[in-house]
């Protein structure tokens, strides 16, 4: 009984009966469509068609079956996306540090900065695609840029948000500079540095599929559009759908894991937490 | 006194004047080419400034046009995507513990990216109307909603939520209705939740519906003629609507910021 109500208060089935709610409105909708539309696969199919055209055997194009397309493909495009985000982690971090370290240098950038959170970057794809005129080098620009604003923003918060009393005390037991960042500032920005990284992981990944459907060579995003205009089964852009869904959440989570495992300090709070309430329970 | 006037002076002055300085020395590369050699373009596909500036000039009549239909989407798709997104936190914070699951789901919503939600909801508005300006046009606002909902619903959620120390305390001590603490305190106290919200997806509105213009049946709007023109290898053209759309992205922002200005006034 006590388990029943404690399963019952969990989080966990809250989220798994919302989950349920949705498949359930999707189904409905789907069954609808099945009735009104002439191919309703084009529009909303249901959803164990998607899984079966998963699991299915039968060959899309001359020699992948359609989840060997889409995994392929998805590879790619996690590639290209995954190095444009490092080398933007890279460039936003050294950023910061300049910005912090040289007070004209953050005048100067800051306000740029502001800007280009405000510029549609992604509707400027086809552009830098014309200037780098090569599709790989331009997803990983567009991923880089992306990636490199909300990053170099965060951790210069970072970095301001040091208490004043602790710089003090480091100058006071004569910490030299190297130690003072190594010891002090860096670690108290990783939780802004990972909040930068959180916002920017999903936006790369969205860059790298959008840039991808612009022009073949692969790429979840090609294959989408390849999908849409027939040119294999429709399924396949179902997949893709999917998959791209999960992978935008996945690389949060991602995120959040690698968060935990570099600042394993944090990890303490909940469990000190835990611990009191015990103590309360025991008094 | 005096002394310090003068140097609140000097740093405004140079708060304007090293980023003004930047972006002069950039036009300047740009004019003289010298940013072409530096990252290997020409003047075809990075047009000159001034090149870019006549073209906006000459086209006036056409981009009006397409920024109409881009902004009537970005601003359409903020305004529904906002009071849902409110209205489900208002729901959230009446049902706790649904709520918050129902929240954690909105959030993971938006990790997905809107290229695959694009093309979905240009099928599905496919029956909406015979014309396929209109119904392009719900297709994309549909798109720029789902985007704008997610932050909304959050932060107001936490305006909702988050409330000062004892103040509820204080409403219940006063025994005052559910209602009451609703109006009186919640509402208030999620004014500024509300433009942190607006802040983040009033910059994302006008990024997907560039984005779903991409997709949508329809071909107007400021990001498709972006596209469209490098197609037709239209350089120039397509960098003119680049600086259109950076416009309208600023133009927004900048209204957002004086509104929060003059409604929360007093607050900070």
């Amino acid at each position: 009984m006590n388990f029943m109500k404690k399963a019952l208060n969990s989080k966990k089935l809250v989220t798994i009966v919302w989950i349920l709610g949705l498949i359930v409105l999707w189904e409905i909708g789907a069954s609808v469509i099945e009735h009104t539309k002439r191919s309703p696969e084009n529009v909303l199919p249901h959803l164990y068609q998607i899984l079966q055209s998963i699991v299915s055997r039968d060959l899309v194009n001359s020699s992948q079956t359609a989840l060997q397309i889409v995994l392929s493909n998805a590879g790619i495009t996690l590639f290209r996306a995954g190095i444009g985000f490092i080398i933007g982690i890279m460039i936003g971090f050294a950023l910061a540090l300049l910005m912090y370290l040289f007070l004209v240098v953050e005048k100067t950038v800051f306000p740029y900065l502001m800007m280009i959170q405000m510029i549609p970057i992604l509707g400027m794809a086809p552009i830098v695609l014309a200037i780098t005129k090569d599709i790989d080098k331009s997803r990983i620009v567009i991923a880089a840029i992306l990636t490199f604003y909300p990053v170099a923003t965060n951790t210069l918060a970072g970095f301001k948000a040091v208490e004043k009393e602790k710089h003090e005390l480091m100058y006071s037991i004569a910490a030299s500079k190297y130690q003072i960042y190594r010891k002090l500032l860096i670690p108290s920005c990783t939780p802004y540095f990972f909040t930068g990284l959180k916002i920017s992981a999903p936006m790369a990944i969205t860059a790298s599929i959008l840039v991808d459907t612009l022009q073949g060579g692969g790429g979840l995003g090609c294959m989408l559009s390849q999908s849409l205009k027939h040119a294999m089964s429709i399924y396949v852009f179902w997949q893709i759908v999917f998959i791209s869904a999960i992978i935008g959440i996945l690389s949060y989570y991602l995120m959040t894991v690698i968060e935990k495992v570099m600042s394993p300090y944090q990890r303490k709070g909940p469990k000190v937490k835990k611990e009191v309430s015990a103590n309360e329970q025991a008094a | 006194m005096n002394k310090q006037r003068s140097k609140f002076n000097r740093q405004t002055v140079t708060t304007f004047l090293y980023p003004v300085l930047f972006g002069t020395f950039i036009a300047i590369l740009w004019q003289t080419q010298l940013l072409h050699k530096i990252i290997g373009a020409d003047t075809f596909t990075l047009p000159l400034p001034g090149r870019i500036f006549s073209i906006i000039h000459d086209n006036a009549a056409d981009i009006l046009i397409n920024v109409k239909a881009t902004v009537i989407v970005a601003l359409g798709g903020l305004v529904l995507g906002s009071l849902f997104g409110y209205l489900l936190a208002i729901i959230a914070t009446t049902f706790p513990k649904w709520g918050i699951g129902g929240l954690t789901i909105a959030s993971a919503f938006h990790a997905i990216p809107i290229i695959a939600i694009a093309p979905i909801l240009n099928n599905l508005t496919k029956d909406f109307s015979k014309d396929p300006n209109t119904r392009s046009m719900l297709a994309k606002m549909l798109v720029v909603m789902i985007t704008c909902t997610v932050s909304m619903s959050i932060n107001a959620y936490r305006g909702f939520t988050e409330l000062k120390p004892y103040s509820l305390d204080l409403m219940k001590s006063y025994a005052a209705s559910k209602t009451t603490i609703f109006f009186k305190l919640r509402i208030p106290n999620c004014v500024p939740y509300v433009f942190t919200a607006l802040r983040v997806s009033v910059p994302g509105c006008v990024i997907s519906a560039l984005v779903s213009e991409y997709f949508a049946e329809y071909i107007i709007g400021v990001g498709r003629q972006i596209r469209e023109n490098i197609v037709l290898a239209q350089y120039a053209t397509a960098w003119a609507y680049i600086i259109v759309a950076c416009a309208i992205g600023i133009i927004m922002y900048v209204i957002l910021l004086i509104t929060e200005g003059i409604l929360l006034k007093g607050r900070r």
